[in-house]
């Protein structure tokens, strides 16, 4: 290898690829989009991309790309990205020392590898599927070892976890009740053993590849880096703007709702209620259908997917959520929240027993309103309904309990026409006199 | 000519006004919360703005009215002008002590006749009882869903505690039924035994009828109010 082949700049490298150096910058764009910075950025970012890769000279974290109880659709949809790919070309170069799917090579050599890598530590993983902890962990075994103790062996060396996709962070769909094998996410999995790597959570089903380029990029090469090999945590969190549960901030910071495009339409009242509509050709909002924007929190309106085409709600799909994933609880993950998907109610359950909070509530209600319909018909039938019945003479506690009556009946007027009587000519006079007062007054 | 005199000292002008208060934000809250959950072709953001202002309006008015409740004084009982502060009359009174079974079975017309007892039958001052407090629920679980106050550190706690805001946003759905129930109940007990309690409640109109001792705890006598008539 000659010096100028081995001291190649990342540019000249993206050319021999065959990627011109103007979609290098947008692609620069879009990780600054994705990192919640303005796409001005991005010359800023690839300055600090070629630079860091020039500095580096092969001393960059290696990633090694660990599948779990996962489908490979964040896999997948990391590598359907359209050609030119840039940034599978710039992982590439980064040094993608294992990947279950990406890879060339397999078996024993590959499983060496990545062992090797671990061994050598500074290493960052990006682990993409659930943990399932049911059944023994033996759900998963690759090379002989389970989904667990993959994590656990790869997690403890690591400089960061990337749990990449919804299973990832908490289990994702398989958490869904009645979550047969516990399934739950890295964050989880490494609370359990005590390991205090930091966790970067980055949801989605699947995981906006973008989102990934971006952290990655801002782990390994602006600034992250330092700290991670410092083992300063609150730098890498500091740099990555990670939130209380571990995503960063720029893109789960807001509402699906918050950066809509069709945000308009909701605030107008103008809503598509059936697909096939008229107002879905309008491109008016999919609230009614179920749209859970205003509950979920990524940027994918600001992203948006494959190279900033299109997302979800553009092509005329509510969004469904997949972004809820709360590593902390693998009940609220999107699956069991969001379902069903096109209705705007879901099923509450408490334990085992499933319902649905409108037919119970207006059921509820229903219930109550007939019975009070009923109960006036008795209270007017019983004469009640003009002042109630006739008072008692006396509490049925205080008759049978006279030794520690509450009422002091000596005074009571009740059931006694005399005493009555004179009670009321009492008070009727209280009122003369007051008048006859008050007329003086005037008088005066 | 059954009924305790209605007196305004039963509900002092403080109390009137924040009942008011309540009827109208309610009303607001029951029929934007409706148009937020099933969505029509009029403008939601106006139903969302009048929600979430009449919902802050609701919040602050129950404060205001409980803390009142510490130094205004009203009537402990109906059929009196004494008065006593307020607080005391959302506590366990001893008129109505002993006297729960007696309302439950008046109710179910298992008695013939009316139990003696304080301003508000035991039943009655147990749903005002839970008023506060699910009131108190319904902000947390809204402000929960309001985007400016949701990432707070204070709403974050909750929406952990009840799995996130789809929850969150059917707990908070659910609590409008409590609310609508609540309401036919209140509704129905303030009305049953006719319109002057409303009158009083709402119009501040006075009425005659049976005078209670608050201290003797019987009736002592009845004021028949004919100096209004002429
Ligand atoms: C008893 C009073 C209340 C009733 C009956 C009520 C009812 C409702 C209903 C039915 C919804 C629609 C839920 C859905 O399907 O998404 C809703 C949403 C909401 N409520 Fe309330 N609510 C009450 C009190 C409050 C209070 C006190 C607040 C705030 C301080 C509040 C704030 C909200 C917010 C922010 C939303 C979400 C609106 C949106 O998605 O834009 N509510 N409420
Ligand atoms: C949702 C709205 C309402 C709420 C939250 C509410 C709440 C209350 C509360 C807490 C009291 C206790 C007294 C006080 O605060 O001083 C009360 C009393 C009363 N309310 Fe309401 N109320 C509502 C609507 C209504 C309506 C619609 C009516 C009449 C049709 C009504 C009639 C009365 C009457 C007559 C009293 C006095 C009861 C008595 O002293 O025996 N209220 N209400
Ligand atoms: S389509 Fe969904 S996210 Fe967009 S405005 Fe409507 S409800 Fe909000
Ligand atoms: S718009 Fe909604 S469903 Fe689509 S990717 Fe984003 S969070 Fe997932």
């Amino acid at each position: 290898m000659s010096e100028a082949t081995a001291n190649f700049g990342l540019v000249d490298a993206l050319e021999a690829r065959g990627i011109s150096r103007r979609s290098f910058l947008k692609f620069c764009g879009s990780l600054a989009v994705a990192a919640g910075l303005s796409a001005t950025a991005a010359p800023r970012v690839a300055m600090a991309l070629e630079t860091e890769l020039e500095n580096a000279k092969g001393g960059l974290f290696p990633v090694l790309w660990i599948e779990g109880a996962s489908c490979t659709g964040c896999t997948e949809s990391f590598a359907q990205i359209e050609t030119p790919d840039v940034g599978k070309v710039v992982l590439e170069l980064i040094a993608l020392n294992y990947s279950d799917v990406l890879c060339a090579g397999a078996g024993h050599s590959l499983e060496a590898a990545k062992e090797e890598t671990i061994q050598n530590g500074n290493y960052v993983v990006v682990y993409e599927g659930g943990i399932t902890q049911g059944f023994g962990s033996n759900t998963l075994r690759v090379a002989m070892e389970t989904g667990e103790e993959i994590l656990v062996h790869a997690a403890e060396n690591a400089a960061a976890v990337i749990a990449l996709g919804s299973c990832a962070v908490n289990g994702g769909w398989m958490a869904a009740y009645p979550n047969p094998a516990e399934a739950t996410g890295v964050s989880g999995i490494l609370k359990k053993h005590s390991i205090a790597t930091p966790v970067v959570n980055i949801p989605g089903c699947p995981a906006n590849p973008e989102w990934l380029m971006s952290v990655l990029v801002q782990v390994l090469m602006m600034g992250g880096a330092e700290g991670l090999l410092a083992g300063d945590v609150p730098a890498v969190v500091k740099t990555l703007g990670l939130n209380d549960e571990g995503k960063p901030q720029g893109i789960f910071g807001e509402t699906i709702h918050d950066n809509c495009e069709r945000r308009g339409h909701f605030e107008n009242g103008e809503f598509v209620y059936e697909f096939g509509s008229k107002e879905e050709e309008l491109g008016y909002c999919l609230y009614p259908l179920g749209c859970k924007g205003p509950q979920t929190k990524a940027n994918c309106g600001v992203t948006m997917w494959n190279n900033r085409r299109s997302w979800c709600i553009q092509a005329g799909s509510p969004c469904l959520g997949c972004c809820e994933a709360n590593p902390n609880d693998p009940g609220d993950n999107w699956v069991e929240v969001n379902t069903p998907f096109y209705k705007r109610d879901r099923d509450l359950h408490i334990g085992d027993w499933f319902f649905r909070p409108t037919v119970v509530a207006a059921g509820l209600t229903g219930i109550v309103g007939a019975a009070i319909l009923i109960h006036r018909f008795g209270m007017k039938k019983a004469g009640r309904m003009d002042g109630g019945a006739d008072f008692e003479p006396i509490r049925a506690w205080d008759a049978k309990n006279p030794d520690r009556s509450i009422g002091q009946y000596e005074y009571s007027v009740m059931g006694d026409p005399v005493k009555m009587k004179a009670a009321q000519e009492e008070i009727a006079k209280q009122y003369e006199v007051a008048e006859e007062a008050a007329a003086e007054d005037e008088g005066r | 000519m059954a009924h305790l005199a209605h007196y305004k000292e039963a509900h002092p002008l403080p109390f009137v006004i924040t009942h008011w208060i309540n009827l109208v934000a309610m009303a607001i809250l029951i029929i934007s919360g409706l148009l937020i959950h099933f969505p029509v072709p009029i403008s939601m953001g106006i139903a969302r703005g009048l929600h979430i202002f009449a919902g802050i309006v609701l919040v602050i008015n129950c404060l205001v009215r409980v803390i009142m409740a510490f130094f205004v004084r009203s009537a402990p009982t109906a059929g009196t002008r004494e008065t006593v502060k307020d607080y005391k009359t959302w506590l366990p009174q001893k008129d109505n002590r002993h006297q729960g079974g007696a309302w439950v079975k008046y109710y179910l017309f298992m008695k013939k006749d009316h139990p003696l007892g304080a301003k508000l039958g035991v039943p009655q001052k147990i749903s005002y009882l839970l008023i506060p407090i699910l009131i108190i629920l319904m902000g947390i679980s809204g402000l929960c869903l309001w985007a400016p106050t949701a990432p707070s550190g204070f709403c974050q706690f909750f929406l952990n505690l009840v799995g996130g805001a789809m929850s969150m946003r059917i707990i908070h759905y659910f609590g409008m039924y409590v609310f609508i129930i609540f309401l036919f109940i209140h509704v129905h007990l303030a009305t049953a035994e006719g319109n002057e309690p409303v009158k009083l409640m709402f119009l501040r109109k006075e009425h005659g009828g049976l005078v209670y001792d608050p201290d003797k705890h019987v009736i002592v006598g009845e004021d028949k109010m004919e100096h209004l008539e002429h």
